[in-house]
């Protein structure tokens, strides 16, 4: 069931189409990728579904008939994030589900539950301003779960993170997921996207160059690409023929292939250079595709 | 409605609970009255005793300077020094400068071991009584002892005036009935017919009021102006402008901050009810009815005008907070319009004493300037109702125009995080949100 349609929207910043009639569903129990470079249009998207901006043309629309103001419906948790920094931990966090419409004892019962979830449940009582940056970011999840939104927006949650966190996080939206949540996790790291997201939408500069579920996205790129693990200076995949593209990295690298290539060539090469711990011919990474589709793009518009 | 109001409590106690604000409500009214009232009770208390030599060429005025009553009053008013006079019979002297040398050497010598120190020498020439050309020479170490100087002056131009009537047959009763000055008293008369003692008392109760007045407008405007500053470099701003409109965000921390000032004023008005019961409780012992300056619908117009013109200055303020990125940028676009907004203040003095000129009529009708300047009016003199009313409305729909500008310039404005917006940059978003 779809939660929400996004149709067609348009946003025009002065001579910026910085939004050019954007489509997409986010579907219900889902973790829906809106994938893009930076300055895409990811955010004014996300804007226009918060109802900070109003679209110059399109719609957004709500699954559901349901009264009250649809901000309600919607945790978000913005790229630029920021709290009251004189605030107490548990005042401010009152306060967020205040403007959500959620007050009384029901509130602070939840509080303590997410407090004690994120390990937060000692500092309840500090200022904002005296918790670490890393306790701050929870406080501010936590304020975007509070009032138990039926989407969960969060914009680049993993950017500024470590790696503890980032396992954190990713740990979290797995657990939202599973309890039957809807997020639409916006980010520019392909690689976190293909591990959690169940569709993808892909926006290169105001357009969605990309929608689907994971599998038709990869799928619809054939099997033509290898994954190679390796031991040995493997730099010299990329200057074999067949070899469309290779991105290497230490010690694996990602191969596209030329139309009709032979993979067992590329194994034969190999031989005797490197040590081969994993030869697998699949559909090509997300960070693939998205170079494909975005890179080759934005190199004809150079052109 | 819910969402403005947990944004107004969250303002309130935000701001309730700074440090300035418990610092303004305390010492602010203590700062005002240290400035108007510690010269006021100087000027009745006195500032302690004055030695005084008088140097008499004409030696008849012995007399004026001993009646001791004539000392400490001057035409029944208590004056701010008493005087102690030491009196010198120079009738006669060829040389009167040299005659009173040893005084005016006694008046430059400060050390500590002279045991006669003067404060001041007046000499009196011997022409005194006679010439009109004649003039008293008043020495002092201050050229600013105007006090002393018009007190010794007119006590000794009674003695002369007296003199002069002795001389012609007049006996020293007759002389004191002739010589004997009406008093002037300050009143203001209403349309009612109803009489108020005004004067001096209304001019610095009007100055304080109007301290009172416009100093929260300025402070509260700043402080919501820094506030949305705040916000947008601290990115609350985006969570909230996501779970409510930017009208009622709006809304919510202009009343909130509204509600600060007020509980302020509301603060400083239970002060100065005390320091007035006080004062009052005093008048009334001597004679005087309080009421007489200070009518209780002044309290009411006080209110009124004092949030009309506290939600206009916010408003500007506000408008300021949601164009700009930084404190400094703020201030540079605040300033110039903030001196526009203080002119009735600079022009106080004009307005108060001219609460009937065509320039008062038109500043208290005027946006802006109206709610002040109208406060003015109503203080020191009797403006006709269609003005209170004309100005009351006018005020209204100039608020009713801010907001909706500024909830315009909030909308666009406070997610813009680059360089200061032009004016024609302004007046796009206004057209465009």
């Amino acid at each position: 069931m779809e939660i929400l349609a996004v149709r067609d929207v348009v946003k025009v910043f002065g001579d910026v189409r910085a939004v050019d009639g954007v489509s997409f569903t986010v579907r219900s129990g889902t973790i829906t990728g809106l994938l893009g470079r930076n300055g895409a249009g990811k955010t004014t998207t996300i804007r226009m579904i918060t109802g900070i901006f109003y679209p110059d043309s399109g719609a957004i629309d709500w699954g559901g008939a349901r009264s009250g103001d649809f901000r309600d419906r919607i945790g978000y948790l913005p790229e630029e994030r920021g709290l009251y920094k004189q605030m107490n931990v548990v005042e401010l966090l009152l306060f967020l589900a205040e403007i959500k419409g959620r007050k009384g004892p029901d509130v602070r019962k939840s509080i303590d539950r997410w407090l004690e979830r994120f390990e937060l449940g000692e500092k309840r009582a500090a200022k904002v301003e005296e918790l670490s940056k890393g306790n701050q970011q929870k406080v501010q999840l936590i304020g975007t779960l509070l009032h138990d939104p039926e989407l969960i927006i969060l914009d680049e949650p993993q950017s500024g993170l470590d790696p503890v966190n980032m396992v954190l996080v990713r740990n979290l939206l797995r657990d939202l997921k599973n309890e039957g949540r809807t997020i639409l996790l916006s980010t520019h790291m392909m690689g976190e996207a293909e591990k959690m997201a169940d569709d993808i939408v892909l926006i290169h500069r105001g357009k969605v160059v990309l929608d689907g579920t994971l599998e038709q996205v990869r799928g619809s790129f054939g099997k033509n690409t290898l994954h190679i693990d390796f031991e040995g200076d493997g730099e010299f995949l990329a200057e074999l023929p067949d070899v469309k593209r290779a991105a290497i990295v230490g010690n694996s690298a990602e191969i596209a292939l030329t139309e009709g290539a032979d993979p067992q060539r590329i194994l034969e090469a190999t031989i005797g250079r490197l040590r081969i711990r994993r030869f697998e011919l699949a559909a090509p990474s997300l960070e693939e595709i998205f170079i494909e589709k975005v890179g080759q793009e934005s190199l004809q518009e150079v052109a | 409605m819910d969402k403005m109001f947990a944004v107004l409590k969250r303002e309130y106690l935000a701001g309730v609970r700074k440090k300035m604000f418990i610092v303004m409500t305390l010492v602010f009214p203590l700062f005002l009255g240290g400035v108007f009232f510690i010269p006021m009770m100087i000027m009745s208390k006195g500032l302690g005793e004055k030695a005084i030599a008088v140097v008499d060429g004409t030696g008849s005025l012995r007399a004026t300077y001993t009646k001791s009553d004539d000392l400490t009053k001057i035409g029944g008013e208590s004056g701010p020094v008493s005087m102690q006079i030491e009196y010198a019979d120079a009738k006669g002297q060829a040389n009167l400068d040299a005659f009173a040398k040893p005084y005016l050497d006694r008046l430059v010598d400060t050390s500590s071991h002279n045991a006669h120190k003067l404060d001041a020498v007046l000499v009196v020439p011997a022409t005194a009584l006679d010439s009109s050309d004649a003039k008293l020479k008043f020495y002092s170490r201050s050229a600013a002892d105007i006090i002393t100087q018009e007190r010794l002056a007119s006590i000794t131009n009674r003695g002369i005036h007296a003199h002069r009537l002795e001389l012609r047959g007049f006996k020293d009763e007759e002389a004191t009935q002739l010589l004997a000055s009406a008093k002037v008293q300050g009143m203001q008369l209403s349309k009612t017919g109803e009489e108020k003692k005004g004067g001096t008392g209304n001019f610095i109760a009007g100055l304080l009021l109007c301290g009172l007045f416009m100093f929260p407008s300025f402070i509260y405007g700043l402080e919501i102006m820094r506030g949305i500053i705040q916000e947008k470099n601290d990115r609350v701003v985006e969570v909230l402008v996501s779970s409510m409109t930017p009208k009622q965000l709006l809304t919510g921390k202009i009343l909130g901050t509204a509600l600060i000032g007020l509980t302020q004023v509301t603060v400083w008005l239970l002060m100065a009810s005390l320091g007035a019961g006080y004062f009052a409780a005093g008048m009334a012992a001597g004679g005087e009815n309080i009421l007489r300056f200070l009518h209780p619908m002044m309290f009411f117009y006080f209110v009124l005008f004092f949030l009309l013109a506290y939600m206009t200055y916010v408003c500007i303020y506000a408008i300021a907070g949601s164009a700009c990125n930084s404190d400094k940028e703020a201030q540079q676009l605040i300033g110039p319009i903030t001196m526009v907004m203080m002119l009735p203040w600079f022009l106080v003095a004009v307005l108060i004493t001219n609460p009937d000129s065509s320039l008062a009529v038109g500043f208290s009708l005027a946006p802006v300037f109206g709610p002040m300047t109208m406060f003015l009016r109503t203080l020191v003199a009797d403006p006709p109702l269609w003005h209170l009313v004309v100005s009351v409305i006018v005020s209204i729909l100039t608020i009713t125009v801010f907001f909706r500008v500024t909830a315009k310039i909030f909308r666009v404005g406070i997610l813009s995080y680059g360089k200061r917006p032009t004016i024609p940059e302004l007046w796009r978003w206004l057209k465009l949100a």
